[in-house]
């Protein structure tokens, strides 16, 4: 250490009363929490504007009978007439069932397929970086490609899955991919799944690297075979993690809009009408604004319902 | 691990398979795209494009907008995610380092926030943004898709910031920094990859949008964007399955080439507090 004493030090008595000329010493420790507030004003305003308010807004309007919102008109008085038609009318109970059934066939396929990925290629071999690259690379498909590409393939001319089928022999003649109930809730089903089973794989994948090699040895001196090893170590690690996938998987399909509207439109006969494409259809095709707000006011329920019952108190964890 | 010569190739068949048949799809687009308009239709399907027709593209670009369309996309990111990593990375930070009352209330309406169903917002917002004129305009996109990203990022800066020790800024603060001096010189560069990963991932989230596009620009075509913009290429009864299959693929290719390349950093982001 040489030490220049013609150097002045960098903290010079006179540069302290210089921060006071604004009026608030934030470096004082009884300053520090405002300036924690001051932080997160920014933040707070910025969602009190574009996210809070809209949503005061779409619960006030679902207590007005309004067709085209107008902000500056006078509001309208309150009734409950649109959750009374909501719930006496059949195209609701109908989304509702359609949204469930969809979560319930979609959840569980992105499961076994990312859950059984995700172990495959956990294991070790060469070029396991470069498989565990792509076995997800359909997260990073957006939506509507993976429509324009399910759209072709289930194409009722000349789309593969119709003449893999005829090839196959398990049917004669052409489906109708997009006229037939059950045939476009399936195509719909397909393409969720096959957007939707990444994210199952990534999850897994970081809590299989998270279980400590050490149990695995500890197992192996205790003579367990690789099916215990499995049954008894890998299943209960990865219980915490795939518990917050499952309910995110489960919240995406309850309010996924884009795959299903482009797909079908929530067609044919609304067999693909889940609460989401109802609620936008409700409101940009019919313009029932008030009427598409308590759908969607429910929607949000049920969500947040759905959330909180499976993952409880541990809510926090999840993104 | 003892790895029997038997069980390794087992397991390349089945790697190779399955991620075969998980990605022929993309395939699949990209072949649909290259091939000539007539050999889409008739069976049998080829799986080869005998002569790629890498003109097709040029031809899309004559026909539509789509640099414009992806122009539009990428002003749209960026606006956004501009827009949210600022408050975020301060509320964020706030929320990591300060006990505040409110702060863990703030936090859980956040999660909730991550709850809302794009089709219950876009009802007031549309409705809002008429009122102030922003109706087909860019700005209208820029701040709906905040909505998306900022309770997003928020909680994920606050994250990486959480793992961040306290002793780097009480150490700045001994060396004569202000608090938010410790906070611009000290933890921001240190949280650099954090603040990367968060700002990828808003531009996957904006990126990816149909929902509010859809509902705020139908009117105006110049500023539509790429994934708006490729849903029109999908006719009533005749679609021409090589023009919009091309146009996907320009539009997937930012996206896949982010995450081929910065996996680690979108994954992080995915998967950041799910293992606690």
């Amino acid at each position: 250490m040489n030490q220049h004493p013609t150097i002045a030090p960098p903290f010079t008595p006179s540069s302290a009363p210089s921060r006071r000329r604004f009026g608030l010493d934030l470096a004082r420790p009884s300053r520090r929490h405002w300036l924690g507030y001051l932080l997160l004003a920014p933040a707070v305003v910025l969602i009190a504007l574009i996210i809070i308010y809209p949503l005061f807004v779409s619960v006030d309007m679902s207590f007005q009978n309004v067709g085209l919102v107008r902000l500056g008109a006078p509001r309208r008085p309150f009734t409950t007439i649109n959750y009374e038609r909501l719930f006496t009318s059949p195209e609701f109970w109908m989304a509702c069932w359609v949204t469930f059934k969809l979560i319930v066939v979609v959840t569980i396929a992105c499961f076994v397929l990312g859950v059984g990925t995700g172990l495959l290629v956990n294991n070790k071999f060469r070029g396991r970086a470069i498989a565990r690259l792509f076995v997800a690379l359909p997260w990073a498909v957006p939506e509507i490609v993976a429509v324009v590409i399910f759209a072709w393939i289930f194409d009722s001319s000349f789309g593969l899955m119709n003449w893999f089928f005829i090839k196959l022999g398990l049917v004669n003649t052409t489906i109708n991919w997009f006229s037939d109930p059950t045939a476009a809730f399936a195509a719909v089903a397909v393409t969720m799944v096959w957007k939707g089973y990444p994210f199952v794989s990534i999850m897994t994948l970081a809590g299989l690297q998270s279980i400590p090699e050490d149990f695995y040895n500890a197992a192996r001196v205790d003579g367990a075979n690789g099916w215990q090893r499995f049954i008894n170590i890998t299943l209960p690690c990865l219980m915490p993690v795939l518990g917050v996938t499952m309910v995110l998987t489960i919240l995406w399909v309850f309010r996924d809009f884009s795959i299903i509207y482009v797909l079908t439109g929530g067609g044919p006969l609304k067999a693909t009408q889940t609460l989401s494409i109802m609620t936008y259809e409700q409101a940009f095709s019919f313009f029932k604004m008030g009427y598409a707000s308590a759908v969607g006011v429910v929607t949000l329920i049920l969500c947040v319902i759905a959330s909180r019952l499976m993952v409880g108190r541990s809510a926090e964890s999840i993104y | 691990m003892r790895t029997r010569p038997s069980r390794q190739a087992l397991l390349y068949l089945g790697v190779v398979l399955t991620c075969g048949v998980l990605l022929f799809p993309i395939y699949w687009l990209v072949v649909t795209a290259l091939s000539p308009a007539d050999s889409l239709h008739h069976l049998p399907p080829k799986f080869w494009p005998e002569v790629p027709q890498w003109g097709i593209f040029r031809q899309i670009m004559e026909e539509r907008p789509i640099p414009l369309w992806l122009g539009n996309s990428i002003l749209a990111a960026l606006g956004s995610v501009g827009i949210s990593m600022f408050v975020s990375v301060f509320a964020g930070y706030s929320l990591s380092r300060f006990r505040l009352r409110g702060g863990p209330s703030l936090g859980l309406f956040i999660l909730t926030a991550k709850m809302l169903p794009a089709t219950l917002l876009v009802i007031p917002l549309f409705g809002i943004f008429r009122q102030l004129g922003l109706i087909g305009s860019l700005w209208s996109i820029i701040l709906a898709h905040a909505t998306l990203i900022v309770p997003f990022s928020t909680w994920m800066l606050k994250g990486y910031f959480d793992t961040i020790p306290r002793e780097l800024e009480q150490a700045a603060m001994v060396d004569g920094c202000s608090p938010l001096g410790a906070m611009f010189r000290v933890i921001l560069p240190v949280a650099t990859p954090g603040l990367a990963a968060t700002a990828l991932y808003g531009f996957v989230l904006s990126w990816s949008d149909y929902a509010y596009a859809r509902t705020f620009l139908t009117n105006s075509q110049t500023n539509w964007t790429a994934n708006l913009g490729i849903t029109t290429m999908k006719g009533e009864y005749i679609t021409n399955w090589n023009q919009i299959s091309a146009a996907a693929v320009l539009v997937a290719l930012p996206i896949i080439v982010i995450y081929l390349f910065l996996e680690r950093y979108l994954v992080g982001g995915l998967t950041a507090g799910a293992e606690k």
